[in-house]
């Protein structure tokens, strides 16, 4: 599973460059958050387009995840982008005292959706493309938020697993402390993305690789030595999660319909 | 073309060589957008003729860029009437030009071919359409193409020249029937994409290799010069990997363009080394086209019996 960290850099920059480009964007804005992919996300994005036309957006709630926006900031200033911090807490307290809600996936998810619309709202200030930081393993395995951390102008990182982009971060000179945390969404404190998930990302890019880029049946994986039931558990997770990686189905009545046969490239025109 | 008299040092003896410049276009395009890109390869055409070369060779769909799925009918070129096709054909006065289009014949509307023209002063010497179709996993060309049914080598000055797009050379039995019919060229011109980014090192994408095992062992084989010009750029996140390439009729690699980035090169080829080639691996002479028509056509209708 290891990759030519020079052949990836150099076709993601591209892309970065390319894309926003032909969509007539000159920038790009990324929500960091102190966490590995939006941060390799913005070195190569500043590798791509350069740091005066990079902006990030770190959007803390409460002090869910402190030290994540302690290092959002030295990672921008490190890099020479402009940013700016936007405290969630009002507005999400605003929302949830009128309509309270106590499990946290419901607050999660809330906070993941105002960090997308408040990107979108400076994408649009800005005249910037927003980058996506999903990476491989959870669009694989559905975790993200649907409208929330999924939703995007374009995603440099998700043909990248979790355990590949750690890979492209030590190529990319990516501070060690930000190398060394443990993966978390900062939806609720303490939260991390392996306690919740039941395994590390080690073990499962392991199983999504022998399921997805070797093309093996859950049995043929588990005969290779793979543990059965997180093959299962994976396997199944795909399988449930392939709406967040789709537009909605759209009911066809004419001959002729938006999602089904009106089949127009993405670049069209460009 | 040109005849450069010349001497061989080796024999003293007073021989011919045939040197022939191929300048191949690693570009990129826009996708269905044939004014834009007509313009792209007029200036490329005049670039490569200043550069005094013989042939100029474009990518696959090199005129309209390759994910077009609908866009394919609003694209398509009849060469017989086409004003796109007039220009091209004025610009191939000088130089011989290969492009890529989206076809579509007088005699045959609605039905679209993906084909690579030949054209050489001001006319079209040879068209050939696409005949293995890539419809698995990311591609989708059987979805909006009519497949062509024929690979047939034709005559351009002293060499018989083969015309491939993209697929149809993967498939070796498209190479050998160019080989049976003589060519001493076999021209690919290609859209594909780069995958596979595991190797550390490689330089460029895991996908490249299998064009160029191919490339060398065909033209190894066939004692024919195998010129395959490929795209670059993007569309719709996928990366075209480049990395064009010449291997000469003893199946070495005379040139590579680099992988990923945009290109125009200028080569020198000596037709001469077909000959040789030839004269000393007598694959051509020895080539029974007969034997394996008749093995296929025996295979062809067991198979219609079973």
């Amino acid at each position: 599973m290891k990759i030519d960290c020079q052949l990836v850099t150099r076709v993601l920059t591209s892309f970065i460059r390319e894309e926003s480009y032909k969509a007539g964007f000159e920038r790009n804005i990324i929500g960091v958050s102190g966490g590995l992919d939006s941060t390799v996300c913005a070195y190569l994005a500043v590798r791509a387009v350069g740091p005066q036309n990079i902006f990030g957006l770190i959007m803390p709630f409460k002090d869910y995840d402190q030290e994540g926006v302690r290092l959002a900031e030295e990672c921008c200033r490190l890099l020479g982008i402009n940013f700016e911090k936007i405290d969630l807490s009002p507005q999400i307290e605003a929302y949830f005292s009128r309509h309270p809600a106590e499990q946290p996936v419901l607050r999660g998810n809330k906070i993941a959706r105002e960090r997308m619309s408040i990107l979108y709202d400076y994408s649009a200030r800005l005249k910037a493309m927003i980058l996506g930081t999903s990476n491989k393993s959870e669009l694989l395995i559905g975790y993200g938020t649907i409208h929330g951390d999924l939703a995007c102008g374009i995603n440099p990182m998700g043909d990248l697993y979790k355990t590949q982009v750690r890979q492209l971060a030590r190529y990319l000179e990516v501070p060690e402390k930000i190398l060394r945390r443990k993966p978390t969404a900062g939806l609720w404190p303490g939260q991390t993305d392996e306690d919740e998930i039941g395994f590390s990302y080690e073990e499962l890019d392991q199983i999504l690789f022998k399921l997805v880029d070797e093309r093996l049946t859950p049995d043929e994986a588990i005969k290779t030595g793979l543990e059965e039931k997180k093959v299962r558990q994976v396997s199944e997770l795909i399988r449930k999660s392939e709406y967040k990686r789709k537009m909605p189905p759209i009911a066809k009545l004419s001959e002729r319909t938006v999602g089904h046969d009106f089949l127009y490239p993405y670049d069209w025109g460009k | 073309m040109r005849l450069r008299q010349n001497y061989w040092t080796e024999d003293f003896i007073l021989c011919y060589f045939l040197l022939m410049k191929v300048a191949i276009a690693q570009i990129s395009s826009v996708l269905g957008r044939v004014d834009k890109n007509l313009d792209r390869h007029l200036e490329l055409i005049e670039k490569a003729a200043s550069q005094k070369a013989d042939l100029v060779i474009f990518p696959e769909l090199s005129l309209t860029g390759y994910s077009l799925q609908d866009l394919v009918p609003e694209v398509a070129i009849r060469p017989d009437c086409s004003e796109v096709m007039s220009r091209l054909l004025a610009a191939s006065r000088h130089i011989d030009v290969v492009v890529g289009l989206v076809e579509e014949r007088k005699e045959n509307p609605g039905i679209f071919y993906n084909s690579a023209a030949y054209l050489s002063r001001g006319e079209i010497t040879y068209l050939h359409r696409k005949v293995f179709l890539p419809t698995s996993g990311m591609f989708e060309e059987g979805r909006f193409f009519a497949g062509g049914r024929e690979f047939r080598a034709f005559p351009a000055g002293s060499n018989r020249i083969g015309l491939l797009i993209c697929r149809d050379f993967l498939h070796y039995s498209s190479s050998y029937c160019l080989l049976a019919d003589g060519a001493g060229l076999i021209i690919v011109i290609s859209a594909a994409p780069g995958r596979g980014i595991v190797n550390e090192n490689s330089q460029g994408f895991e996908s490249s290799r299998s064009w160029e095992l191919m490339g060398q062992t065909i033209s190894y084989f066939s004692s024919a010069y195998v010129i395959y010009c490929n795209r670059v750029g993007l569309e719709n996140g996928v990366t075209f990997a480049g990395g064009s390439f010449i291997y000469n009729p003893d199946g070495q690699l005379q040139f590579k363009a680099p992988y990923l980035e945009t290109d125009l090169s200028t080569q020198e080829i000596d037709l001469d080394l077909i000959r040789k080639a030839r004269k000393n691996r007598p694959y051509k002479r020895d080539d029974r086209p007969e034997v394996i028509c008749y093995s296929l056509g025996r295979l062809l209708r067991k198979q219609d019996e079973d």
